[in-house]
């Protein structure tokens, strides 16, 4: 089964050209007849699918249109032209600590943060203990988030974001958090997650985990896709590169 | 959406020592203050059975409620960027969450209100539970402005002090602190087409006859808070690709 489809995905941001965002300076460049609007394109006619039960691993250098294909699958960023469909419900791990608040104490976080991804907060209210004991912050979590280390409000984003199984999980570069000792916890969940998702996209610069993880992958280069198939292939193509 | 709204509530006073109590203490403060000022020049001229104290304080309560909304919510967008840019979450739910709070902040707001009538005589009308009905559809009116607000203020810098001399402008151009009778007949037809001035009117009426509401007031806040939140989804909706890769 098809669980996302991707078909000529094209993303093209406008982008002033010297970014000074005041009306004033706007007004005056339309007067004399040069409003330096440039299109930046972002992707290019990029086309996939992700069937059940692969790991789909994307390469590119910075720039390459990595994270905002990445947006779109979230649906986050409407695509400017072209269709992005996936089926089930999107768990994003991108940047996690994004949604998390330093007024609000921890467990208020994890509360508001499991909203945010659409679960269930009956449940997981019942789980706030756990979740923080997992994280290993039990004792912080009625504090204000801002007296938290960020090594801890890692720890605990990463607890909350990882806490529920979903069916598609996309990956950006969040591997594993934290010290050493954590690290391994993470790295365990996360391939305890990708195991049971019924489809992973995953973005990584680590290409032994690319090896390991993925059944197949696609080079974005510029916005275009250079190069899709075979892992192995390909990570050696973009090495190579 | 609910968690969103007491979020919003708690941490605006999050880190006071009184907290929630400045929801209070604030119209209370100001109120004060312009009346001891104002209540020497104008309590006169308003007609005989009308108080001067919950007459100005019905003013800032609503004023309030009006610029805090209108404010919060053109920034939520841009506040908000770290979530929107990661997570799936309808946009609409932030600025529309402030209007919200700002309306549960004006309900709260309406204690303080009741306990100035009783000191200055005022009674307190029949019709009180009517006010829910200006609340309302000031939390529309303030939602809309906020929802194309929010739009613009991703696209300009200047945004923010464009909005606040905006607001300013607009509250000296409501009857807060003066009574409009005081106004000459050309400056009062202006105010008439100001739509806060009907909000008021009717509030004013509602809580305690202090005011008269005329049938216009009743149509033209209907009328302004429907309009409002209907072309505020419109804008929102059609400006928001674009806003969103802006973030």
């Amino acid at each position: 089964m098809t669980i996302i489809k991707v078909e000529n995905v094209s993303l093209t941001y406008r982008v002033l050209k010297n970014r000074t965002s005041s009306i004033k300076e706007l007004f005056r460049d339309a007067v004399k007849g040069r409003v330096r609007i440039q299109d930046f394109v972002a992707l290019e006619d990029v086309s996939f699918t992700v069937e059940e039960g692969e790991v789909l691993a994307i390469l590119g250098r910075n720039g390459a249109g990595k994270s905002t294909l990445l947006k779109i699958l979230a649906g986050v960023l409407p695509p400017t032209t072209g269709i992005s469909l996936v089926k089930g419900k999107v768990a994003p791990m991108i940047e996690l600590a994004a949604g998390f608040h330093p007024e609000m104490t921890g467990a208020e976080n994890v509360l508001f943060y499991s909203a945010l991804m659409g679960r269930d907060l009956r449940k997981v209210r019942k789980r706030i203990f756990e979740i923080g004991e997992w994280a290993g912050v039990t004792d912080h979590m009625d504090f204000p988030l801002r007296t938290f280390s960020s090594g801890m409000t890692a720890r605990l984003a990463f607890s909350t974001a990882t806490d529920e199984p979903a069916e598609v999980l996309l990956i950006d570069e969040v591997l594993s958090v934290g010290d050493a000792e954590f690290q391994e916890k993470s790295r365990t969940r996360m391939l305890d997650l990708i195991q049971g998702g019924s489809a992973v996209v995953l973005v990584s610069h680590d290409m032994s985990a690319v090896r390991r993880l993925a059944t197949r992958a696609i080079w974005l280069e510029k916005g275009i896709v250079r190069m899709s198939g075979n892992p192995e292939e390909v990570v050696a193509a973009y090495e190579a590169n | 959406m609910s968690l969103l709204v007491s979020r919003e509530l708690t941490m605006r006073y999050k880190r006071s020592v009184l907290g929630i109590g400045w929801t209070f203490l604030n119209p209370l403060i100001t109120s004060f203050v312009l009346w001891t000022i104002f209540s020497y020049v104008w309590a006169s001229r308003l007609p005989g059975d009308q108080q001067f104290a919950p007459y100005l304080m019905a003013g800032v309560l609503l004023v309030n409620f009006f610029n805090q909304s209108v404010a919060l919510s053109s920034e939520s967008i841009a506040n908000n960027s770290g979530i929107l840019t990661k997570v799936y979450v309808p946009p609409q739910i932030f600025p529309l969450s402030t209007s919200l709070a700002g309306l549960a902040n004006f309900l709260i707001g309406l204690i303080p209100l009741s306990i100035v009538c009783l000191i200055s005589g005022q009674p307190i009308a029949w019709t009180f539970p009517l006010v829910i009905i200006v609340g309302v559809c000031l939390s529309l009116l303030t939602a809309g402005i906020g929802l194309i607000l929010s739009v613009l203020y991703v696209r300009f810098d200047d945004m923010r002090n464009i909005i606040n001399v905006l607001l300013m402008i607009l509250m000296y151009f409501t009857p807060v602190f003066y009574p409009i009778s005081i106004l000459s007949p050309r400056l009062q037809q202006v105010i008439q087409l100001n739509p806060l001035n009907s909000y008021l009117d009717v509030f004013r009426w509602a809580f305690s006859n202090n005011a008269t509401a005329t049938l216009f007031d009743w149509l033209f806040m209907f009328i302004t808070s429907f309009a409002s939140i209907i072309l505020g989804r419109w804008v929102f909706k059609k400006f928001w690709p674009r806003t969103v890769a802006m973030l």
